[in-house]
């Protein structure tokens, strides 16, 4: 933060890779949220305080509403179905499938938090927004919600605008340096294996 | 030899890097580094351009991007760019610049005459002599006034040379503005705090005043050496900062160097919207001039100006200037010019005596103390100045310019903007703003301490503040090498004009005179608002910046009150012109609204969709690039007569679950809920709190505490706000879990009477039969292979499912109703045919549901709860909302059927009478009657059934006899619906 944008030499570059994942959103009845994270416990899962995002397998929590919680797991893992959860949390909460609803991508590279800049209002700064932060904010005038997780930066937008939040991030990632990697999986933003 | 040129190695120049330019079609030769208005200057050139008004000749006054005077137009890459200050305009190979508001040239301006006119041109002329004939103001005056007045123009060409810009998000814990003396301190000292600073500086290089003084060159180095080493700082040079916005927002505007230029695809400008915990403001005391007969003609220039242009780029204004000032400051042009070599012709002081004086005569210079300068010698440019002597003796001065000091007005425009007062503090001659603490601190000379040591020591104090109340206090000692010592100097002597014979300017950019001034006075515009708005001083790109003061002095000797009871016109943003491309920021282009795409937008697209943006979303319009209504109606005539499928994804969808759920239902919608049967869906209205139709749409129970809610594709954001606000503020003891479910499904409508067949080759064994799948039915089920879910719903009035499938699975789904459908003839259909369908059905949708329609004026009534809470109940009750005569949804026809409808058309009782009694809403030619069928909103309409009116289209000129029927012209029984 110390230098001016130029200071990033183009080089340096920013990745764009894409992550498939199934996506349930777990949100607790009223006063339930302790019974839901037991059970999100007896899972295997730490449902993450509200603002944060967890990694761990079998993938990622991440919390931007209260009482509310997006799991994110590998998309042909077959774990984590919004079936077996609404099942699972029943009386206590209500899970719903957002697998088709939410396109989730990743960006890596010492220069993203420069170029979200470009449009995001949040206070992105490594100080500011550390990892393991999440927040709900607009950018390119669509909502999005953006997490800081191992040295990268998950980005999940709804799928029907995500081609217009992908063409933005293209364009504006090309005078830092972009380079388009291949498809990601929640698990390699957790553990040993961050991007 | 005289004029101005070249001396000497300036700070910023390098003279191995001789640059090419162009003024005016001549090629003149630079140096990297400077400005236009220095290479210029070094050229021997003082005429750049003519005044606003009067048409003058002008040059240049000022060293930064406030110059009132010397505006150019530059051509370049991007077109022409007009009132760019030659002062801030960075010289590069090839630059092309023109001067402006000249005809035909610079040197001979035809239209100067307006000078020898001037006395029939006073401030607001043009208010009181184009009064008559009224016409004539906007065909004659109005285009000839605009003609000879003005600065730059704009080029012709629009659109297409819209530059690349973009908008930054920055964060800090405190803002400097200015980086000055004072401004470097307090960053230094923030930032070995630990707190996050950025350091915004207007100038291109940081250093503030302490550019012109040699004794800051080392302290000033190592400043900038420490703060590049804090990685917690963060310069930004070539900012300046706009304005103030409130909860610590401030906006400013970048210009970016070569280098950011070439890899930024071209930006030139970069807008940045900062956000602070708290500001400091270090912004300097911009210099002011005196006004006095000729203080505009070309070689007049501000005494700062003069230094600047010899430390910065190595050029002295002229061989023999003279300085007229009221203040140490001023001084200091003088000295460093005699030090370069540049004997000044005299120093005119105001006071009667000054520290400064004393040093200057030691410097071998005449100072004449108790003196002014009554006018101006030369009308191309100075020739020498006309000394009023404190014995009231004149006497002329040869010179070849004239450096004027007026004092310096701390910049207080921030500081106002963030609610500070303006305290009038006459040690300064000058008004001062202090800043509440809770948005930050001002210092140095913003404040009004002047000396770059005394200033830098304000800071430091200031700093320690904010420090502190961030809970981060600063480490104890300094942090950079001791400040080199400001000379003992003489306070200011306010001298606002020095009367005399001719025009004396305080607004140099849009010609005000002080006379100007009086004359706002004497015609009942004393507040200074009034005067500025009356005379236009202060309201160019400068803002008054070294004139605005001295306005107001005028202003207060006019009306006989103390200068501190006049103020200065509020400050207000921007402080200096900004491109609307940097306003716009990179949401341009295909960027400029973010567009909603279909989970099969790739699928319409192979299949020749002609596509129509409904809100954010790209939809199908009809499969076909063929203009006019054939291939609509072939589309809907497949609907009608065997199969027909349509992508309706873009519905509002929202899963609402919970112990509550129907409770809640049954409290926003105006129908109940709560009596669904798992398994079946049901037609809801909502209403808005204030008894309007605020949208409809389905829902289905897929669950005792889980229902599936549909809205209009148009009221699908509204609707989920309204259901947020009321289940969170209205309802909150109720326990209901919300989700937009949207985009998670495609949802596809199958209509026509061959609908069941297709549907039933894609539900395996799903009993698709009227009594096991009766019309409002629901269920879970796998749809070609794909968990789903199939609703038996229609907006089409025909027999027709709807297939909801999660939009990752949905192009094979899609695809496969296409292949079941192959044997009955099925057909994509589009929105156009949608509608054609709907209409003729009488189902409405946003051009209906407008917000100004009830539930009865929609034939709706009966749909509402006789018992029971829901929003909107009590207000739908008045009286207003229940009269019979209101404009309620009927059906139109024309009576000769060969006519056609238009949207719009008001329907009137006869063609004289020009009432309107409503107007057509929707239409379309029809495939199931004969000719066009049409929706319209008519008073009283539902009793005007049976009747005929005229329908008129004064836009087409076109009237047309209309039958008036029930809207639903079509399977009035709904038969097909439940076939």
């Amino acid at each position: 933060m110390s230098a001016p944008d130029s200071a990033h030499a183009a080089a340096a570059g920013i990745r764009l890779a894409s992550l498939p994942a199934n996506i349930v959103e777990l949100a607790a009845l009223r006063s339930r949220s302790v019974d839901l994270g037991r059970l999100a416990a007896a899972r295997g899962l730490a449902l993450a305080d509200f603002g944060h995002i967890t990694a761990q397998s079998p993938g990622l929590t991440l919390s931007v509403r209260p009482r509310r919680w997006l799991l994110l797991t590998a998309a042909a893992s077959g774990q984590g179905g919004a079936t077996a959860w609404q099942e699972a949390a029943a009386g206590c909460g209500v899970a719903v499938d957002l697998s088709s609803a939410l396109a989730a991508l990743v960006l890596s590279g010492p220069a993203v938090r420069d170029m979200l800049a470009r449009s995001c209002r949040l206070d992105l700064a490594a100080e500011a927004f550390p990892d393991g932060r999440a927040a709900a904010t607009i950018m390119v005038q669509v909502s999005v919600i953006l997490a800081a997780l191992g040295g990268a930066m998950l980005l999940l937008t709804p799928a029907t605008t995500a081609r217009h939040v992908h063409e933005w991030l293209v364009t504006t990632s090309q005078p830092f340096g972009l380079a388009l990697a291949p498809q990601l999986s929640p698990a390699d933003l957790s553990g040993d294996n961050r991007v | 030899m005289s004029g101005p040129s070249r001396i000497a190695r300036g700070l910023l120049t390098d003279p191995a890097k001789a640059v090419s330019f162009r003024f005016d079609g001549r090629t003149l030769q630079g140096l990297a580094g400077d400005t236009l208005a220095s290479a210029l200057l070094a050229n021997g050139r003082r005429l750049l351009g003519r005044s606003f008004k009067y048409h003058r000749r002008r040059g240049i006054v000022t060293a930064d991007k406030g110059e009132p005077c010397a505006l150019v137009d530059v051509i370049g890459e991007a077109g022409r760019e007009p009132n760019q200050p030659a002062t801030a305009v960075l010289l590069s190979e090839g630059l092309h610049a023109v001067s402006q508001n000249r005809w035909p040239t610079l040197a001979l301006d035809l239209l100067a005459v307006n000078d020898w006119l001037g006395r029939f041109l006073p401030a607001g002329f043009y208010y009181k002599t184009f009064m008559a004939p009224g016409w004539a103001w906007e065909r004659v005056y109005e285009p000839l006034i605009r003609r000879a007045a003005g600065l730059g123009r704009l080029e012709g060409r629009l659109g297409d040379h819209a530059a690349p810009a973009e908008i930054v998000h920055d964060h800090a814990d405190v803002l400097v503005v200015g980086a000055g003396s004072a401004g470097l301190t307090a960053a230094l000292l923030l930032g070995s705090a630990g707190l996050r600073v950025l350091l915004a500086e207007q100038d291109i290089v940081l250093g503030g005043g302490t550019l012109l003084d040699a004794r800051w060159t080392s302290w000033r180095a190592d400043a900038c050496a420490r703060l590049a080493s804090l990685p917690n700082v963060r310069c930004l040079p070539a900012t300046t900062v706009l304005g103030a916005y409130g909860h610590g927002t401030f906006g400013a505007l970048e210009t970016l160097t070569a280098q950011e230029r070439a890899r930024f695809r071209g930006l030139r400008e970069r807008l940045r919207v900062l956000r602070a915990r708290r500001v400091l403001l270090a912004c300097g005391a911009p210099e002011r001039l005196i006004a006095f007969p000729g203080n505009d003609v070309p070689g007049v220039m501000l005494a700062g100006a003069a230094h600047a242009y010899l430390r910065r780029y190595g050029v002295a204004v002229g061989r023999r200037p003279a300085f007229f000032v009221n203040n140490d400051e001023g001084y200091a042009g003088a000295l460093a010019l005699a030090a370069a070599g540049i004997r000044a012709a005299a120093i005119i002081d105001a006071r009667p005596d000054a520290c400064a004086a004393a040093r200057a005569r030691e410097a071998g210079l005449e100072v004449l103390c108790d003196a002014s300068v009554s006018g101006v010698l030369g009308r191309r440019s100075v020739r020498g100045v006309r000394v009023m002597l404190p014995d009231g003796v004149s006497r002329s001065i040869p010179a070849d310019c004239l450096a004027v000091s007026g004092g310096h007005s701390p910049a207080t425009a921030l500081a106002c903007q963030l609610g500070a007062p303006l305290r009038w503090q006459e040690a300064i001659a000058a008004f001062t703003a202090d800043l509440p603490a809770a948005a930050g601190r001002s210092a140095g000379a913003a404040r009004g301490i002047f000396g770059a040591a005394a200033a830098a020591r304000d800071a430091e104090h200031a700093a320690r503040a904010l420090a502190a109340e961030l809970a981060r206090p600063a480490p104890e000692g300094a942090a950079w090498l001791p400040w080199p010592a400001d000379p003992a100097a003489t306070p200011v002597r306010a001298l606002w004009e020095v009367p005399g014979r001719g025009k004396a300017f305080v607004d140099l950019q849009n010609d005000v005179t002080t006379e100007d001034v009086r004359l706002a006075c004497r015609e009942g515009y004393e507040h200074v608002e009034h005067m500025k708005r009356f005379t236009t001083c202060g309201m160019a790109t400068d803002q008054g910046r070294s004139g605005g003061l001295v306005a107001s002095a005028v202003l207060a000797a006019a009306r006989g009150v103390p200068l501190s009871q006049v103020g200065q016109s509020r400050p207000r943003p921007f402080a200096e012109p900004v491109p609307f491309a940097a306003l716009a920021g990179g949401e341009v282009g295909s960027h400029y609204k973010p567009r909603r795409r279909l989970p099969i937008n790739d699928w319409h697209e192979r299949a020749g969709a002609t596509f129509v943006s409904t809100g954010l979303w790209l939809r199908p319009l009809v499969y076909s690039a063929e203009s006019g209504w054939e291939p609509v109606l072939a589309e809907a005539r497949a609907v009608r007569r065997a199969v027909g499928v349509t992508d309706v994804s873009t519905l509002g969808k929202i899963d609402v679950q919970g112990p509550d759920a129907a409770r809640f239902l049954d409290f926003v919608y105006a129908n109940s809920f709560s009596t669904l049967a798992v398994g079946r869906a049901r037609y809801g209205i909502m209403l808005r709190e204030d008894g309007m139709l605020f949208d409809d749409g389905t829902t289905a129970r897929l669950g005792p505490e889980h229902f599936l809610l549909t809205t209009t594709t148009a009221n699908s954001a509204a609707v989920l706000e309204h259901l947020e606000f009321h289940l969170q503020a209205v309802r909150p003891q109720l326990d209901v879990v919300l989700t937009d479910v949207c985009d998670q499904w495609a949802q596809f409508a199958v209509a026509g009477p061959r609908a069941r067949e297709v549907v039933a080759c894609l539900a395996g064994d799903l009993d698709l039969s009227n009594h096991a799948f009766p019309f409002m039915a629901a269920a879970e089920a796998s749809l070609a292979g794909i968990p789903g879910r199939l609703f038996r719903i229609s907006f089409s009035g025909e027999l027709a499912y709807e297939l909801a499938v999660p939009a990752r699975g949905a192009t094979a789904v899609w695809e496969a109703i296409l292949a079941a459908g192959g044997p009955h003839g099925i057909r994509p259909y589009g929105l156009d045919a949608l509608n054609t369908l709907r209409i003729e059905k009488g189902h409405v949708t946003t051009a209906e549901l407008n917000g100004n329609t009830t539930a009865a004026d929609l034939g709706c009534a009966h749909l509402l709860k006789k018992s029971g809470d829901f929003i909107g109940r009590t207000l739908a009750a008045r009286p207003g909302l229940l009269g019979t005569d209101r404009l309620q949804l009927v059906g139109v026809r024309p009576a000769d059927r060969s006519r056609r409808l238009r949207n719009g058309t008001q329907l009137v009782t006869s063609a004289a009478r020009s009432a309107s009694l409503g107007y057509v809403t929707s239409c379309t030619p029809s495939v199931e009657l004969e000719g066009w069928v049409g929706l319209a909103l008519l008073a009283g309409g539902r009793q005007r059934i049976g009747s005929r009116l005229l329908g008129v289209s004064p836009v087409h000129g076109e009237t047309t006899e209309l039958e008036i029927v029930s809207p639903h012209m079509l399977d009035p029984e709904n038969a097909r619906v439940r076939a």
